[in-house]
């Protein structure tokens, strides 16, 4: 029996499925159509990636979908959120974080000093990800394992430290570790290796792409890296104020681009600019 | 060259930390013995290893910390001995973006207030012109319009928009240099371009000198004079040509790791298994990258390189090999055998 038919939603539903979601944010006596009306899908074992302009919603769509929108003035949400067919935007927070934590989904934010716990040690704070009282001797083990699937050469030195005692890219690959920690389904990652130097890129790409391979995780990446797409994903959201103004395949994407935003990022991270000795 | 703005000499910053048992501290050498200038209307990238000292070394060069060892000075003046009127100069002609801009944008104030501050403080633009100057700012930073970012609090916008919102704060003084950390990781590429665009400008127009931190190789080539490298807590290269004639290995690995955007060309895809990499501690003596590197040999393990001329050109590397290896392009099994790849 397939693993599908276990879950209580419909059995053909893709993973993650979001329908004309609509997030409206109200800053003082202004209103921000962050996310105006988008259609996301995410199926069993598939790589998307999502590229868009800065300030185009990214960042919201996934905080909505995680439901993780703390002091926000929000004016307008709706739409549909489902997971394995399941309504997400109006489960109750008890379900969902049930969910999530029992092989569900893993999100990583954009701004990883944010969602860390600067006064507890970071070893713990994946342990608390593995179980949640997590003090076991597997436990510890598991978290030397994480740390060194994300590029760390000395897990347990690191495994101590405290979130301020690590590098923006060491902050950025524990918060990496803490959403494998749970082995989800779907990852979400927003900008996940933008602080990673090429070789240690390479090497978290691997891993997400290995467990992607070896146990169906799908993973859905926000990047302005068109070679992070390039690398990984099947298909691409392109996003322009609010709205995906294309979805295509990668290579399609890359070869055949429809929108002329598209076209020009593809245009912009094949060619760079060249600025040097402009000034003589 | 013109002297040096500021100067680095055998600078080093050790940090504490639990070791891992829990019992004892162990010291990080977060920057080890580090020599380095920067000139005003010079483009100097730092690239290099993700913990091995880039955002540490900002933070020295602009007074936030100081060094365990060694001098850090001001148009030849030793940090430590400016006086209150350099002092305030200092602070004024340096000026920083930093890597994480949601830490360093005050949460309580809006973006006029915190760029409204600045103004009022360096006097850059009467109270009357104030809105004007900010909306120009804005518009020059591709926010767009302009007025509606006014009123916003820093969690009221993008990572891209804190970090635009960053740049702006340390443009508009028209400082001697700016020190930038990451200050492109958040943007898309077509912002991207039109902020090296600005500071091409800024830079013929006021002769400002940059330290760009970034991992982005490809952007570092495009916009630096010179670039150094580093490799846990040193410079291993320093160069105008790093990017085409790599003289140091761990340079020529980081260009071979970039990623292409090209789908049909993946390196990541078309592997049956990763395989980890070598994993590496911390090493005594010799070359701190022999245990990834592919040319390693019997004076590796015994004697550290230091960094020094390599060829005609103005390169300096911290390689035994450095001049049997410059230019030579690393064969692909080496380069995967490095990578860890099988
Ligand atoms: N709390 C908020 N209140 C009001 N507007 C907001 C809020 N957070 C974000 N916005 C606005 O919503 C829009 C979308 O922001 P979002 O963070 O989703 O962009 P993004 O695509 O992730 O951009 P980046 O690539 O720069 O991170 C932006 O214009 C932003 O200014
Ligand atoms: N306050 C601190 N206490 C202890 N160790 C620290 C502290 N700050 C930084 N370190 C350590 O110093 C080293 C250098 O850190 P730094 O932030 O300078 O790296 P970086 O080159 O900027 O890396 P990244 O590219 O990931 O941002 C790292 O090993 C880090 O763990
Ligand atoms: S000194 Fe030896 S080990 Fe170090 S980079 Fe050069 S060849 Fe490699
Ligand atoms: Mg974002
Ligand atoms: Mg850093």
């Amino acid at each position: 029996m397939s693993d599908l038919a276990v879950s209580d939603g419909a059995p053909d539903a893709p993973l993650l499925e979001v329908k004309d979601l609509k997030v409206h944010l109200r800053v003082a006596d202004r209103l921000v159509r962050a996310v105006d009306g988008v259609d996301f899908k995410v199926d069993t074992a598939e790589c998307v990636g999502v590229v868009g302009e800065s300030g185009s919603g990214k960042s919201t769509l996934i905080r909505a979908i995680s439901r993780l929108m703390p002091n926000l003035q929000v004016d307008e949400l709706s739409g549909e959120l489902r997971f394995e067919g399941r309504d997400i935007l109006r489960m109750a927070d008890r379900e969902l974080r049930t969910l999530r934590r029992s092989r569900g989904f893993a999100m990583i934010f954009q701004d990883p000093l944010g969602y860390l716990n600067p006064t507890q040690r970071v070893g713990r704070q994946i342990a608390e990800a593995l179980s949640p009282d997590g003090r076991g001797r597997s436990e510890h083990r598991r978290v030397l394992d994480l740390l060194d699937e994300v590029g760390f050469a000395d897990p347990g030195a690191i495994a101590r430290r405290y979130p301020h005692e690590l590098s923006g890219g060491m902050r950025q690959r524990v918060m990496i570790a803490i959403a494998l920690a749970s082995d989800p389904k779907l990852l979400f990652a927003d900008e996940p290796t933008t602080a990673l130097d090429a070789t240690v890129q390479l090497q978290v790409l691997e891993t997400l792409y290995r467990l992607h391979k070896e146990r169906n995780m799908a993973v859905a990446i926000i990047t302005h890296d068109l070679g992070v797409v390039a690398e990984l994903c099947d298909r691409v959201y392109v996003m322009q104020a609010g709205k995906f103004v294309e979805n295509a395949t990668a290579v399609d994407l890359f070869e055949r681009p429809q929108h002329p935003y598209s076209a020009r990022l593809v245009e912009l991270s094949a060619h760079r600019l060249d600025f040097r000795g402009m000034q003589q | 060259m013109s002297r040096p703005v500021l100067s680095l000499q055998g600078v080093s910053q050790i940090y504490s930390s639990r070791n891992a048992s829990g019992w004892g501290w162990t010291t990080v050498r977060a920057v080890d013995d580090v020599d380095l200038d920067v000139h005003e209307g010079e483009t100097l990238a730092v690239v290099g290893e993700s913990g091995s000292g880039k955002s540490t070394l900002a933070k020295l060069l602009l007074m936030l910390n100081l060094p365990t060892e060694g001098t850090v000075a001001y148009r030849g003046v030793a940090l430590k001995e400016l006086d209150g009127a350099q002092r305030s100069e200092f602070r004024r002609q340096v000026q920083a973006v930093f890597q994480d801009p949601s830490s360093s944008l005050n949460p309580r104030m809006t973006v006029e207030q915190t760029l409204g501050y600045v103004i009022r403080r360096h006097s850059l633009a009467t109270s009357a012109e104030q809105r004007a100057f900010i909306l120009k700012q804005l518009g020059s930073v591709g926010l767009d319009p302009p007025e509606q970012y006014l009123g916003r609090y820093p969690h009221q916008l993008s990572g891209g928009q804190q970090q635009r919102i960053a740049i702006a704060r340390a443009m508009m003084l028209e400082p001697k240099i700016i020190i930038a950390d990451e200050p492109l990781s958040s943007l898309d590429v077509s912002i991207q371009a039109q902020v090296l665009q600005l500071m091409q400008d800024l830079r013929v127009r006021t002769n400002v000198g940059f330290v760009v931190i970034s991992h982005d190789l490809g952007a570092m080539q495009s916009i630096a004079d010179r670039t150094a490298v580093m490799y846990r807590g040193r410079i291993v290269e320093i160069g105008a040509d790093i990017y085409d004639k790599p003289a140091h290995p761990y340079t020529r690995l980081l260009l071979d790791a970039r990623l292409l955007p090209d789908p049909r060309r993946g390196r990541i895809r078309s592997m049956a298994a990763a395989a980890s990499p070598p994993r590496s501690t911390a090493l005594e003596g010799g070359c701190r990258f022999r245990d990834r590197c592919p040319h390693a040999i019997q004076i590796c393990a015994e004697t550290e390189p230091k960094l020094r001329p390599v060829g005609i050109g103005a390169t300096k590397a911290a390689c035994h090999r450095a001049e049997e290896l410059t230019g030579a392009t690393t064969t692909e099994k080496q380069a995967h055998a490095a990578l860890g790849e099988k």
